[in-house]
């Protein structure tokens, strides 16, 4: 009996000494005073973001600016990218219908960031195997200004009023009107705009002459604003678009190349109509009933006719539908539709 | 990094991969006509069917009377089906039901066993199992079928595998055997029964194409008029809905039905026009 109390005492005592001592260690705050730091940057330029130039020079930093990279919000951004959710099923997907990936790319589309011609893109993509896509490319979307521009005004109105010059808007009129989803959190968008961050243009995706270079390097190091200018000029800080018309474009002399033809259909047409995809309800397939299908209805002006069909897209209901988006002639070119015409001309006569 | 580079991978081998190695588009839809075919629903998907067969078109009760059946409703049925996994579908339906057997629910269970591949696998083998059941009031007269003396003498079952194979890209022939089982049957049916029945589609354009079907049954007993189903009908699809058009001497659309119970007569005018629709909506 008396042990037991000994026992009781003794840890009682023992609990109160090391209370005692955690107490004891909790040292008094001292306020530091908040200071800017400078970035510390690569001497090697051609390392730098073109990001980390702009702003080591002065240059107006966007709205969207993120000082610090997050990996973690990396990471849950390229998931909603891919899956349009985490990949623990934690949230709810952003759409039903599609992922962002079934439309936009998520690398460099071009050699050279300051062309991003549809030319320009046909030939890189086809060289690299990337989609051919009615979406502009997320690889550098951090790097854009505007967004939502030329003709867009037009399909949507008023609502791309507000994502003109706001990221952050771009994305959710995105998910609600061009994925045909939900509204997206604060945090879920938040995380998207640290993954475009870290697909953001880096200063080797640019195309510089040899001598344009020295004399670029030159002046970020000497920090003088002019290399803004120059930098400027290697990329492009909008996707403007124009919305093209129902009629098969008539070009005098242009003979359509087939290859491109092709090339569009598997990599553009077939990249969400492919059988499996299971993204829309109409499959195309490299079947010479999907061709003969195509070609018989040519001159339609209706939803199966290519020229109607990829200039104008789908009716879009918000929310509550599939439906097809346009390229618009910043996308594809009307050399290129009359490529993809021929295509399936001589598909469709095999 | 080796996350996105796979992920890039996936990307570009179903992008490049689809048409060259699963065999796709055997059928439109999940029925060639109201059999099941070898099709099932990708994952996350509902589907909705409607469908629909009048009366006869000729014979005692066809004719302009009855304008060509179109007074009569022969059978109606309601169907949701979802796709599980892009492997395995499942589906309820309400129909009117035919004859003794009325208020008719239904239900099936649809495994794509294997899957025909452009090289190495020639033919897709699906099973099919599903049910239908009456909840009609219990009649008294103990004669009539529906007196139904247990719960379980409702239930009618049917088995079957499909052999499925789609030759080039016009036409696709099926092959079907199975086991069907009514637990409860008049004095002149018998409880199991045994059939085999075939279908194809003949695709003249991307969305129009031509249909039939049909199910030989084996063992009904000859003191039964027994009839079996034979069905032909024309497929329209326009990127979204499917409709089939058909004309049969089956009255009812669902197989637990049709293939034991059908006994109107190609021969005697007892064949009518029917259509079923369908929707797909993604969840
Ligand atoms: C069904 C196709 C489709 C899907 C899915 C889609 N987009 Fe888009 N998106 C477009 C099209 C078309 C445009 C306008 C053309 C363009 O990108 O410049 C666009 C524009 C944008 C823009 C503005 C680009 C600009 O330069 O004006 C952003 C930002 C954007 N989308 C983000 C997203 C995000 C994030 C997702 C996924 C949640 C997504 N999009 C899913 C088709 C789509």
């Amino acid at each position: 009996m008396s042990n037991l109390r000994t026992y009781l005492f003794a840890s009682i005592s023992l609990v109160g000494v090391v209370l005692l001592f955690a107490f004891q260690s909790a040292k008094p705050g001292r306020i530091e005073p908040y200071k800017q730091e400078r970035l510390e940057l690569d001497p090697d330029v051609s390392k730098w973001s073109v990001e980390d130039v702009l702003i080591q020079l002065g240059d107006q930093k966007p709205q969207h600016y993120i000082e610090k990279l997050d990996a973690d919000s990396v990471r849950m951004g390229e998931e909603l990218v891919y899956y349009g959710r985490l990949k623990d099923h934690s949230n709810k997907r952003v759409s039903k219908y599609f992922v962002c990936t079934d439309c936009h790319n998520q690398v460099l589309e071009t050699d050279d960031p300051s062309d991003e011609s549809p030319a320009r893109v046909l030939d890189f993509s086809k060289k690299n195997k990337i989609p051919f896509l009615p979406g502009s490319t997320f690889y550098g979307m951090y790097n854009k200004r505007h967004w939502y521009n030329g003709d867009y005004a037009k399909k949507y109105g008023d609502l791309v009023k507000n994502t003109r010059d706001t990221l952050y808007n771009a994305i959710q009129l995105c998910a609600t009107q061009c994925s045909q989803g939900r509204e997206m959190d604060f945090w879920e968008i938040r995380c998207v705009m640290h993954y475009y961050k870290n697909i953001q243009l880096k200063v080797s995706d640019l195309k510089f002459s040899s001598e344009e270079y020295a004399q670029f390097s030159n002046l970020v190091t000497a920090g003088s604003d002019k290399a803004i200018g120059m930098i400027k000029g290697k990329y492009n800080e909008i996707n403007d678009a124009h919305f093209g018309n129902s009629e098969i474009p008539k070009i005098p002399g242009y003979e359509p190349n087939v290859e491109n033809g092709e090339y569009i259909y598997k990599a553009g047409c077939m990249h969400c109509h492919a059988p499996g995809r299971n993204i829309t309800n109409f499959d195309l397939d490299m079947d010479l009933l999907s061709f003969k299908f195509l070609y018989a209805k040519k001159d339609k002006y209706n939803q199966f006719s290519i020229s109607h069909i990829t200039r104008y897209g789908t009716y879009a209901v918000s929310g509550r539908k599939q439906y097809m988006p346009q390229y618009t002639y910043e996308n594809m070119s009307n050399e290129q539709m009359l490529d993809l015409m021929k295509f399936i001309e001589t598909k469709a006569a095999e | 990094m080796i996350k996105r580079l796979s992920i890039t991978l996936f990307v570009l081998t179903t992008w490049y991969g689809f048409g060259q190695d699963k065999v796709t588009e055997a059928f439109a839809g999940t029925r060639v006509i109201n059999n099941h075919s070898n099709e099932t629903l990708p994952k996350n998907t509902l589907e909705f069917i409607i469908g629909h067969k009048f009366g006869d078109i000729a014979g005692a009760t066809g004719g302009v009377d009855n304008f060509f059946g179109f007074d009569n409703i022969a059978d109606v049925r309601f169907a949701f089906e979802y796709g599980i996994i892009d492997n395995l579908d499942i589906g309820i339906g309400r129909s009117k039901g035919v004859g003794a057997r009325t208020q008719m629910l239904d239900g099936y269970a649809k495994y794509s066993i294997l899957q025909q591949k452009t090289s190495g696998m020639p033919i897709s083998l699906t099973f099919v199992s599903s049910f239908a059941f009456s909840y009609v009031k219990q009649s008294h007269d103990s004669t009539a079928l529906a007196s139904y003396p247990t719960f379980w003498n409702r239930m009618i079952f049917t088995n079957q595998l499909l052999v499925t194979r789609k030759f080039g890209n016009r036409f696709t022939w099926q092959v079907n055997f199975g086991y069907n089982h009514r637990n409860y049957v008049k004095y002149d049916q018998i409880n199991g029964v045994y059939f085999v029945g075939t279908s194809g589609r003949l695709r003249f354009t991307k969305n129009i194409a031509l249909l039939a079907e049909y199910n030989y049954t084996f063992n009904r007993l000859p003191t039964e008029n027994h009839q079996d189903p034979l069905s032909f009908g024309i497929e329209i699809t326009t990127g979204g809905h499917i409709f089939a058009l058909h004309f049969s001497n089956a009255k009812s659309l669902n197989e637990n039905l049709f293939i034991p119970e059908t006994t109107s007569n190609w021969g005697k005018g007892q064949w009518r026009f029917g259509f079923t629709f369908n929707r797909r909506f993604k969840l």
